[in-house]
């Protein structure tokens, strides 16, 4: 799981941007079957984003995800 | 060796003998022919017998990607095919994209070859290493959206998919084939050759990854490019409307007076009552791909996927249309039996004026014509089930043109392919032009840029392209040197650029639309090519590799019988075009004069020469294929 990240599957346009930089930045290889994050139904018109174990809360994924289907949640003080 | 980006493998499918095998690549060929479509052209020239039959079981289709697919490069996601076409008996390359090419690269290929033809129906799956023919009796008659549904919910909704519809299983000449039921791939007859073979469906998915060369030089790389892309003032307009942002269907309407269709099609419509979701190749970072879903009336609830909505709005240019949802339903049945559109749209026309002469009638069609929606609908069924006069129109263009001289004049037609873009309407760019020269046809995409990025601009403007797409500084006078000196370009020198470049993309996997090729120039293709790879080739290695896989595609074509008699400008283009009340004249890029035969032919030559080619025979020299290192291929 990824408590800090809020996810929106309707913005999401299934370019897997964020799972080839996830498998990228943590195996070194471009495998997004073996990203932290999952895009499920990539062409479905109900698309599902899932994290899985060993995800590190990095935010890389939301850096790069153009969309704006993954944001940060505002951490309060 | 240890390969970076590329796979180093080819698959290898014999349909006839139920046979996979695999053959490694050669580094030297890699470097000669680089990848994608390069790659393919050379295997098509070792592997397609010249003066084979199309629909035979002689043919090949082969398949590759470039290095950069599966990686997250921008736009890496395209896919080509090649073959010998039916529509047009010329061995051309059709490119396409969505998920398949990504997901071939992850399941560890490069390339597929497919050769023979299976006793019974079946489908090719491509599961990493688990590669196997599988029974397609259960889906063949299907159309291509419940197969390709059928597959993916069989893969948990993610692989690649390419399938044929009934007109590629009929054997419908013109018949193209859909990648995950969004992009058109095979434009010209690819969806027939499959339905030959009795191939459905080839079906893609991988898990084995991507490696790259020089993690930290692409690091760098690719922050500086998604920068620069997602600072992109016009990204967020892009992203809203798609290509319709680059062509407004309801413009061209308007000016052929039909304001109230306009409207049917106009970008209001699009986002308040058809747009469903945006959707994306693979690391595309300006998604422009459709799912509709029409909201209202007789088609409520229709979902449709479509690689843009300006394809099924250029059909509103049919008198026979006049909603947008019996249009999108109309368009929707064509993409379900794998029949090509732009076809269908130019032929509905052309029987329409050819009822209207006199020219065809009731005992031809064996019914009354009508330029209605029913009708059209009627048509589309008649081809793809080959029923009555379909079974004639199945057969193409070059069958319509032997039943009489008229038909055969009249019709918009390159080498048995129907003309794209209308330059009376668009004007001489480099993708009307390109559809003259074309090896395969009619075809436009290979000819796009920079006329279609630059459209009306500067000189100072197209220079920028020029350096861009690595044209070299010598070359720019006698680009600005046309047949007269008001032209201002000479669009058939910068076309054989246009070819070239095209050539580069499609060989390294990148997409040559518009609203992506813009951020890229030889200088940055070629230092990704580097870091991903870990070769050190230079710009000219890339520009010389694109040279020859063009002449190598040539010189295929040249032992097929084809040469400058066949490059055509159709005679119609050389007459005004009647459009609302407007008579439209075939004219130059600036609209300056008009183009005639002599002017034309003077293009032609002119492109001839910028290739290097013998201008009388419009094919290459022995100098130029030697230079090329080429022999071995005559």
């Amino acid at each position: 799981m990824s408590p800090n990240i809020i996810i929106n599957e309707e913005k999401c346009v299934g370019c897997r941007i964020c799972q080839l930089w996830c498998s990228y930045i943590h195996k070194k290889v471009f495998i997004p079957s073996e990203a932290y994050i999952q895009v499920k139904n990539v062409y479905d018109l109900n698309p599902k984003i899932s994290f899985l174990d060993g995800c590190t809360n990095c935010g890389q994924c939301v850096e790069y995800c153009l969309y704006g289907a993954l944001t940060l949640k505002e951490v309060e003080d | 060796m240890e390969w970076n980006g590329y796979t180093g493998n080819i698959l290898n499918v014999d349909l006839t003998r139920n046979k996979i095998s695999i053959i490694k690549e050669n580094l030297e060929d890699i470097k000669q022919f680089i990848g994608g479509i390069g790659i393919n052209c050379k295997l098509a020239a070792e592997l397609i017998k010249p003066g084979i039959d199309p629909l035979s079981e002689e043919n090949v289709i082969i398949i590759g990607t470039g290095p950069m697919v599966g990686t997250i490069t921008p736009g890496a996601s395209r896919v080509v095919g090649i073959s010998k076409f039916p529509a047009s008996g010329a061995i051309a390359n059709s490119c396409g994209s969505m998920s398949f090419g990504f997901h071939l690269k992850q399941a560890g290929f490069d390339h597929v070859i497919i050769s023979g033809k299976a006793e019974k129906a079946v489908y090719l799956e491509i599961l990493d290493d688990h590669v196997e023919l599988c029974n397609a009796t259960d889906i063949w008659g299907k159309d291509i959206v419940e197969t390709t549904d059928r597959l993916w919910k069989k893969h948990d909704g993610s692989c690649g998919v390419i399938a044929i519809g009934q007109a590629g299983e009929n054997l419908v000449k013109g018949a193209l084939t859909l990648i995950d039921k969004t992009s058109t791939f095979g434009r010209g007859g690819l969806g027939a050759i499959m339905g030959s073979k009795k191939l459905k469906a080839i079906v893609s998915k991988g898990t084995k990854g991507v490696s790259i060369a020089d993690p930290k030089e692409f690091n760098k790389l690719y922050k500086k490019l998604i920068e620069r892309i997602r600072n992109y003032p016009h990204r967020k307009s892009w992203i809203d409307l798609g290509m319709l942002r680059s062509l407004p269907i309801g413009m061209l309407l308007s000016m052929k007076g039909q304001k109230k269709k306009a409207r049917q099609c106009s970008d209001r419509v699009y986002l308040k009552k058809l747009k469903k979701r945006r959707i994306a190749c693979p690391s595309c970072p300006m998604a422009d791909k459709d799912i509709l879903e029409i909201k209202e009336g007789k088609y409520d609830g229709l979902i449709h996927y479509t690689s843009s909505v300006i394809n099924p709005f250029m059909m509103m240019t049919l008198d026979s249309l006049n909603t947008y949802d019996e249009t999108i339903n109309a368009f929707d049945l064509i993409n379900r039996y794998g029949l090509d559109s732009l076809t269908i749209t130019t032929l509905f026309q052309f029987l329409n004026d050819m009822n209207d002469k006199g020219i065809l009638s009731k005992s031809d069609m064996g019914f009354e014509w009508k330029c209605d929606y029913n009708t059209l609908i009627k048509l589309i069924e008649m081809i793809a089930f080959r029923k009555g006069f379909g079974d004639i129109l199945a057969e193409g263009w070059k069958k319509l043109a032997d039943m009489n001289e008229t038909m055969a004049t009249e019709m918009l037609v390159v080498k048995g392919l129907d003309v794209v873009f209308e330059p009376r309407l668009l004007r001489l760019g480099t993708m009307e032009f390109e559809q003259v020269v074309n090896p395969k046809g009619a075809h436009v995409a290979s000819g796009g840029s920079p006329t279609y990025v630059s459209s009306g601009g500067s000189m100072e403007r197209f220079k920028t392209h020029f350096r861009r797409m690595g044209i070299p500084e010598l070359a720019f006078n006698k680009i600005f040197t046309p047949p007269r000196k008001e032209m201002g370009i000479n669009v058939g020198r910068l076309t054989r650029y246009s070819e070239d470049w095209y050539t580069v993309l499609t060989s390294t996997g990148i997409c040559a639309r518009a609203q992506m090729n813009r951020f890229w120039s030889l200088e940055s293709i070629t230092a990704f090519y580097n870091a991903i790879t870990g070769f050190d080739l230079i710009q000219e290695d890339l520009r010389k590799a694109a040279e020859r896989v063009w002449n190598l595609l040539k010189i295929m074509n040249m032992k097929e019988g084809f040469s400058r008699k066949d490059d055509k400008f159709p005679k119609e283009w050389f007459k005004p075009l009647k459009f609302g009340d407007n008579e439209l004249n075939f004219q130059d890029f600036y609209g300056s004069t008009t183009i005639t035969t002599e002017i034309a032919n003077q293009l032609l030559d002119d492109y001839y020469d910028e290739r290097g080619w013998d201008k009388i025979n419009g094919q290459p020299t022995l100098e130029k294929i030697k230079e090329l290192k080429l022999e071995k291929y005559l």
